[in-house]
């Protein structure tokens, strides 16, 4: 379920007036997506136990938004569902930062924004899948040596979070309509 | 608090579910039926039987030869399948417009719902319990059927409801009925009698989140909860209600299951993502 945007081989343009027609692209559950499409913004909706990540290069204007579900692959005994490497922090993360590698970005550079990681009232221990996701990105980011710019985790609501490549700009949106941009 | 009686006067506005639905329901529960005695009561309602044959016939199934009649449509896919494509033709109408009050966009609550349904189907299965496989998938389905008239009046009253859910603890239902008088549990029975839904059916709709102790030694009420669990866990068409309702993990144990089940069927759900769109996209 990889899927990206290279180069501006996606970018829909008006061919009158050569302006960029922005593209908003779906990141949907255990998907991520890159890009370095100045036209182009990502989005994941509505996250609720899972993570969502954005990661940006400010130099190489790369950016891309993984959309996770669960902490550990090795906790699911299903080959078939291990296919999907991005349902996973632990498969999703590494394969993440390889991708936006190979586009140019460089994991010093990289600014990271989490969001997500809800759970539902009274979910504690080891039902609380929110707090093990946040717990496995964090391990998972300090084994690359990367900070977490921001993050905004927790709670029991859910987030939309997007990011628009050209501005390198993400905003986490909530159900009742506020906003936070980072 | 708002006048009840104004709250339920509003059942009236919405379209009732076909008779025909609630007969099916009744006899695919009932193991002495056959599959001819469900043939039957579809082949009698033509708009089913005609849905029915539109929905085989649609790429979804791929199926490589046409399909022109009930029987076909069961031999070729099985009686459950199509009770369940039945099931949620008759019980689309109503839920493609609510959800409003809750900021919910629309066709979000009836998302839910078919995701609900779809994960109750993966817990049965995971659980190995002997409950009636119909009767949760539809309870799954309806489960929020209060949400389609308490949203005008959670709207209302977000404010309190938020104060409440935020700074005093609540769960969201609770919060609804210390503000509005009822919530959407109770709505929602109220709704399934009037349209004479079975017993279990009504008890299941009241009891979803199970806040009555008692409610959670019901394995069909208990897999229906878990169903609405792992939804709000996946962010699926949560509104402004969220994730802001009790988890009794005590539910898992009574229902053969652990915590690693719970994310087994928060990865087949995921897994099965483009199933369940193509789903939504065709009924």
């Amino acid at each position: 379920m990889v899927s990206g945007t290279f180069g501006n081989l996606n970018v829909n343009r008006n061919d009158q007036h050569c302006m960029p027609v922005a593209l908003t692209t779906a990141v949907n559950l255990s998907e991520m997506k890159t890009s370095n499409n100045p036209a182009e913004t990502l989005v994941a909706f509505s996250i609720g136990s899972g993570i969502g990540m954005t990661i940006y290069d400010p130099i190489s204007s790369v950016g891309g938004l993984l959309n996770f579900m669960l902490p550990s692959s090795t906790t699911i005994e299903s080959a078939r569902i291990k296919k999907y490497p991005f349902m996973f922090a632990d498969t999703g993360i590494p394969a993440f930062l390889s991708t936006l590698e190979v586009m140019g970005a460089r994991t010093e550079r990289m600014k990271v924004v989490i969001a997500g990681g809800a759970r539902v009232l009274n979910q504690t221990g080891v039902f609380n899948v929110g707090r093990h996701n946040y717990q496995a990105t964090r391990l998972i980011l300090s084994g690359y040596k990367l900070d977490i710019h921001y993050e905004d985790i927790g709670g029991f609501h859910s987030r939309t979070l997007k990011l628009n490549i050209g501005s390198g700009t993400s905003t986490i949106h909530y159900p009742d309509q506020r906003e936070t941009k980072i | 608090m708002t006048d009840i009686k104004e709250i339920v006067s509003e059942i009236d506005t919405l379209k009732p579910i076909p008779p025909v639905a609630a007969q099916i329901l009744v006899l695919v529960d009932d193991a002495d039926s056959s599959l001819s005695e469900v043939a039957d009561l579809i082949i009698h309602d033509p708009i089913i039987t005609a849905n029915v044959l539109r929905l085989c016939n649609s790429a979804y199934f791929g199926l490589s030869r046409k399909v022109e009649s009930v029987y076909d449509a069961i031999t070729l896919l099985g009686l459950d399948h199509v009770v369940d494509l039945v099931l949620m033709e008759s019980l689309s109408c109503n839920f493609r417009k609510g959800g409003d009050g809750y900021g919910l966009g629309e066709g979000e609550l009836w998302r839910h719902a078919v995701l609900a349904a779809h994960v109750v189907k993966i817990l049965v299965k995971l659980a190995g319990l002997p409950v009636k496989k119909h009767l949760v998938f539809t309870a799954a389905l309806v489960k929020d059927i209060g949400k389609l008239i308490l949203g005008r009046f959670v709207a209302f009253s977000f404010e309190k409801i938020d104060i409440l859910v935020h700074s005093r603890g609540y769960s969201f239902d609770e919060a609804e009925k210390e503000v509005i008088g009822m919530n959407h549990e109770e709505l929602g029975a109220l709704m399934a009698e009037k349209w004479r839904f079975s017993e279990k059916l009504i008890y299941i709709i009241q009891h979803h989140h199970l806040a009555d102790a008692a409610a959670r030694d019901d394995s069909e009420a208990a897999l229906v909860y878990l169903a609405d669990i792992v939804c709000m866990m996946m962010g699926m068409s949560t509104g402004v209600d969220g994730l802001a309702y009790r988890f009794y993990s005590d539910v898992l144990n009574r229902t053969n299951l652990n915590a690693n089940d719970l994310q087994t069927v928060i990865a087949k759900t995921g897994e099965s993502w483009d199933r369940i769109e193509g789903l939504l996209n065709l009924v």
